[in-house]
């Protein structure tokens, strides 16, 4: 009991520590300050951590909380413990799409595409210098890997023309999930609902009220999409996540009439530039084809268009939103409102649903910790979002860093080795060898490309730290079925509850991930680890026809871990196993694959110099890197 | 080999006594059953699923051709509606069995003149089924507006009636889909060791059973990993490695091991699948499709016509292939805007998509040997948005091959007597169809197509009504489309 209260008073200690604002996000802009049935502050559950995390441990905490955990890293994190580092990552300045737009834009002069806003994707995944000022280091990991997780969520896909044609669209939507990775959910809802890129996607820009004369109706799509998939699902929750069940059947948080008063509701939003009046049809607004300068400007209101239950026969009168104990007014909007302020009670509606906590908390778990948290973790997490200790509902930082603080956490692999972890991501993967390898970008040429009748150049030449190349970043989705902001319908490339076929099926245990490991995918993700491991070297020579170059990695970084004198058996690999153990896998190799791999590299001596072009120990590195990355071991992270 | 299927069946079924999640809808007993199940085929046959995502609106793929209707039509979807004299006519019989059921002519999308004039050939291989739907038992206006009879849960989702329409029995979370069930039930037909099931369209519902005998891969061949040794100058010793690290009961934990079968699922099915597609003698059927180049579903039947061919040919691996079940799809359905100027696209590459593959299979002597059938979430809203349509309910599909009793409608009516009835087009309150909103009841069951199609299949009864346990539920069980 006593030790109880006095880990109680250091999570709220900590939470109240300068610098360390987990505490503290507010609820900004215009979204209404929390309406909260005020529950209890959350109980923790868990040990103290330890003050200063051993080697393996800090590299499990950095696997689930940056894009791969680095040696540099590992140290860092081990030096000042897991609260100083949470609060250097939510003070580390964003990186931001718009920015490495502005520098390919207005200082390179170069048209920025959807190939550029993957190369800043990779460089918020990887971090380090910035290409626009290298003396500026981009350190802001966790919110990267926060704004991914958001990523999958909200999913926005540039499989949808319009998006993809206007990057400036992608970049200031991605924006909004790295500005928003730390702010508030409700925030986070708003900026999304008026992103044009979303509005694009699901259709919620130029929808407009019914119009009995044309038979036409609001569009539908968003307004159950942002019930379903962003915010509360399906059916009403427990708050440790589990369905609730009257008579054995799960429960329905909503009907299809409820979406249709959503529908209803989200109508009158369009390009913020926008002039009704100069077109037939609301809905002939158009994006600015020369600029796409109405794509990064949230959407505006045009009241005529709104449905605000006014407007006979067409409106909705008196529109019935989710309905729940202390929803405000039951959930019903009374007709008359603007489309502000019917957007805010309708997106407060939303908010303030008890599904939220642990629908978008258990889900955030699955992105960075375990595909099968038990139902006890869930709820401590929905617990944060319902009340991060300060008396405010929805602070993701609260929430994240409680995920990543929490027993299970940091503990679950030992406490339940046999279904802790998540399968890894190819893009997490690839991040995870790069980041490990002092990846650069490397070769590529300075090019002078027509477009239309003027003329521009590509800078690739000397850039390494623009990640770039067909090979290593535009193409991923052709080599392992993965790209940022490409997933092939707004379910994400995988579902929460997907359950493999197999083992997974008879225990019931979800596995998200594995819903895009197909049999050719599988095939893809190992072979794709071949030249990463194998070939690709920051030294080599550069084709001088390549424009665009390459990323690879630095083997000889670890040279002096793959061995000290003639190789073989008599200058084992050992060292380097060991290294690689808690550098890519937190130390959780088992003793049958370090065997394994020992025994193999110790194969390898002074005699594989490649007729005296290599250092043996090269091939030490390689071998240990393929072998690794493409073992079942390592898919899983723990 | 079917010794060792049989013994795992049996063992799963044990398993699952203890997991709640097979006692609902009957699959304890369907994993039973594939434990028990002992067919056997003279016959060769091939299934494809022809899944278009995003949900179609059939309602303007096949269209009233008469004054009546069309002017209903045109009234419903005024800002949608396709010309009247663009539309290519079906000469189906005008009533009675095989007709529509209403006394209306209809016609086909403009874009869609292979399958029409499969549609009116003699012997037709093209059938139109109409106003399917996922049901749980028959529903009318009145009983859906008041609420009481069971329904499919969260209508009008794309998620959850794609998993409905693959799944059946209906589950948000389907562990299993009709397709991957059959393929357990029907485990000991085939004597190959290559899985039942392909998938050239990723991983899906339909495709899952309790065996996991299925295989995923590319659209025209199979994925395969690199072997290391190839450029390791020490030969096999990293390969060996490599192996040592993917064997099975190594690992400790199971998400470990479930990736480490996948991996081995993968290695050793590739390489049979590649050397069959490949194989010496395979017809050129790369011409019967003329967007191979650009067009996913192309690419992917034309490498079903190959794989049918070399199941019928006695290619390596592929002998004792009596049945294979396959998954295709393609996307772009959703078409909540600029409905028609997508839509022409999309029903141009279906057409000769499906044409294509019944005429490259008929240039083989293969034709009546698979039925390939569409499905999608749902079909949409017969009232429109300003330039498109919203998730809808019911709606037409397309089967075909040449076991198909073609030229003519299928499906069942409200009374239940097992005939087509194509929907009312009225504007929504004047409309027995229309749920309310311009979504349409269903008169045909999901299950009622599906079961047709596992009847021709060859599953017995018994196996049926495990399969899809709400066909009790309607008169007729087999609409008699092949």
């Amino acid at each position: 009991m006593r030790r109880a209260r006095r880990v109680l008073c250091k999570v709220v200690c900590c939470a109240l520590l300068p610098g360390l604002a987990f505490g503290g996000a507010t609820v900004a802009g215009n979204a209404s300050p929390p309406r909260l049935p005020i529950s209890p502050r959350p109980r923790p559950s868990s040990p103290p951590l330890p003050v200063a995390p051993s080697a393996p441990e800090a590299s499990r905490f950095l696997a689930q909380a940056t894009f791969g955990p680095t040696d540099a890293d590992i140290s860092h994190l081990q030096a000042v413990g897991y609260q100083v580092w949470l609060g250097e990552q939510f003070n580390a300045a964003p990186t931001r799409r718009m920015d490495y737009r502005n520098w390919v834009e207005n200082t390179l002069h170069e048209e920025f595409t959807t190939d550029d806003m993957l190369e800043a994707w990779w460089l918020g995944a990887l971090g380090g210098p910035d290409p626009a000022d290298p003396s500026v280091i981009r350190r802001d990991q966790l919110r990267q890997r926060v704004a991914f997780a958001l990523s999958e969520i909200f999913v926005v896909s540039t499989r949808t023309t319009l998006i993809d044609q206007f990057p400036n669209g992608q970049a200031y939507y991605y924006d909004v999930l790295v500005n928003d990775a730390f702010a508030n959910y409700r925030q986070l809802l708003e900026d999304v609902t008026l992103s044009p890129a979303m509005g694009v996607y699901l259709n919620m820009l130029s929808n407009q009220r019914a119009d009995s004369t044309k038979n036409i109706h609001p569009d539908e799509n968003y307004a159950r999409e942002v019930n379903q998939l962003f915010s509360v699902g399906l059916v009403l929750l427990n708050q440790d996540g589990t369905a609730q069940l009257v008579n054995g059947q799960p429960v329905p948080t909503y009907t299809q009439d409820t979406v249709k008063a959503f529908a209803h509701v989200f109508t009158g939003w369009n390009w913020s530039d926008c002039v009704p009046a100069n077109h037939n049809d609301f809905s002939d607004c158009a994006v600015d084809w020369s600029t796409g300068a109405n794509m990064q400007q949230p959407m505006a209101a045009f009241a005529a268009y709104h449905d605000n239950g006014t407007r006979a026969p067409d409106d909705l009168s008196n529109k019935q939103l989710l309905s729940y104990a202390g929803a405000a007014n039951g959930g019903l909007l009374v007709d008359g409102g603007t489309p502000q302020n019917d957007l805010k009670f309708a997106l407060d509606n939303i908010f303030n649903h008890p599904n939220v906590g642990p629908f978008i908390g258990r889900q955030l778990i699955q992105r960075l910790v375990t595909s099968n948290p038990s139902p006890a973790y869930v709820r401590r997490i929905a617990a944060v979002f319902n009340n991060n200790g300060l008396g405010v509902r929805g602070d993701l930082k609260s929430v994240v860093a409680a995920i990543l603080l929490d027993d299970e956490a940091r503990n679950g692999a030992g406490k339940y080795p046999d279904t802790f972890g998540k399968l890894r991501e190819p893009l997490l993967r690839l991040s995870h060898i790069w980041r490990a390898m002092g990846a650069q970008h490397r070769c590529g040429n300075d090019t002078v490309r027509q477009s239309g009748s003027s003329s521009y150049t590509q800078h690739y030449a000397n850039r390494p730290y623009r990640y770039a190349g067909w090979y290593s970043v535009w193409g991923t989705n052709y080599l392992f079925n993965q790209q940022p902001l490409y997933a092939s319908s707004v379910f994400n490339f995988f579902r929460p509850g997907f359950i493999p076929p197999g083992e997974m099926t008879t225990k019931q245990l979800y596995g998200p991930e594995f819903q895009i490991t197909t049999d050719s995918q599988i095939a893809e993700v190992t072979n794709d680890v071949l030249p990463r491991a194998m070939w690709l070297d920051i030294h080599d020579t550069c084709d001088s026809t390549d424009d665009y170059g390459d990323v690879a990695i630095d083997h000889q970084r670890d040279l002096a871990l793959a061995g000290s004198g003639q190789g073989g058996p008599a200058d084992p690999a050992d060292r380097l196993v060991d290294a690689y153990n808690i550098r890519f896998m937190g130390g959780q190799m088992s003793a049958y694959m370090r065997t394994t791999l020992i025994n193999y590299l110790n194969r390898i001596d002074h005699y594989w110099d490649n007729n005296g072009t290599q250092d043996w120990r090269i091939a030490r590195i390689q071998r240990a890197l393929y072998l690794i990355f493409t073992s079942p071991e390592y898919a899983i992270q723990k | 080999m079917n010794f060792d299927r049989r013994k795992f069946l049996g063992h799963t079924a044990r398993a699952a006594l203890g997991a709640s999640i097979y006692s609902a809808f009957g699959s304890l007993q369907l994993v039973r059953a594939a434990a028990q199940a002992n067919y056997s085929f003279s016959d060769y046959k091939a299934l494809v699923c022809v899944f278009l995502y995003g949900g179609n609106d059939a309602f303007n793929m096949i269209v009233p051709t008469d004054a009546t209707r069309y002017a209903q039509y045109k009234a419903v979807r005024p800002t949608i509606a396709l010309a009247q004299n663009a539309l290519l006519a079906l000469n189906a019989p005008g009533s009675g069995a095989g007709s529509p059921g209403d006394g209306g002519n209809y016609g086909f999308h403009s874009a869609m003149p292979e399958l029409q004039a499969l549609f009116n050939q003699a012997n037709s291989p093209v059938g139109v089924v109409a106003n399917v739907g996922t049901l749980v038992r028959p529903v009318t206006k009145a009983q859906y507006q008041g609420g009481s009879v069971a329904l499919p849960p969260q209508l009008f989702s794309h998620a959850d009636q794609q998993a409905y329409w693959q799944s059946s029995p209906p589950s948000n979370a389907p562990s299993t889909g009709w397709g991957g069930r059959i393929c357990d039930l029907l485990a000991s037909a085939n004597t190959s060791s290559l899985p039942m099931l392909n998938s050239l369209a990723g991983e899906d519902a339909f495709i899952r059973g309790n065996t996991g005998n299925n295989y995923i891969m590319n659209p025209d061949s199979a994925a395969t990993i690199d072997a290391p040794d190839s450029w390791d100058d020490n030969a096999n010793n990293l390969q060996a490695a490599f192996d040592a690290l993917r064997a099975s009961g190594t690992q400790a934990n199971t998400l470990e091991r479930t990736y480490a079968a996948q991996m081995n699922h993968s290695i050793n099915t590739a390489a049979q699948i590649n050397s069959a597609i490949n194989a010496t003698g395979m017809p050129a059927f790369e011409s019967f499709f003329p967007n191979i180049s650009g067009g996913d579903l192309d690419r992917q039947l034309c490498t079903v016509a190959k794989l049918i061919w070399a199941a019928n040919n006695n290619i390596a691996g592929y002998t004792g292939q009596k049945r294979q079940v396959f998954f295709v799809s393609t996307g772009g359905f959703d078409t909540h805007d600029n409905e028609l100027s997508v839509q022409s696209g999309l029903f141009a590459l279906l057409s000769k998509s499906l044409a294509g593959f019944y005429k490259a299979l008929n240039s083989a002597g293969l034709a009546s040997t698979a039925t390939a059938f569409t499905a999608s979430d749902f079909g949409r809203t017969l009232s429109c948005n300003e330039d498109g349509t919203d998730h809808g309910w019911a709606s037409h599909h397309l089967v075909v091959g040449g076991a198909v009793k073609g030229g003519k409608f299928y499906g069942d009516n409200l009374a239940g007597s097992g005939t087509a009835a194509m929907p009312s087009l009225a504007l929504s309150a004047g409309n027995p169809n229309d749920a309310g909103y311009g979504q349409i009841i269903p008169t045909t069951s999901v299950d009622q197509y599906s079961a047709t199609l596992a009847s021709w299949f060859g599953l017995g009864a018994s196996d049926l009504a495990l399969l899809f346990p709400n066909l009790a539920n309607f008169n007729v069980g087999n609409l008699g489309f092949v």
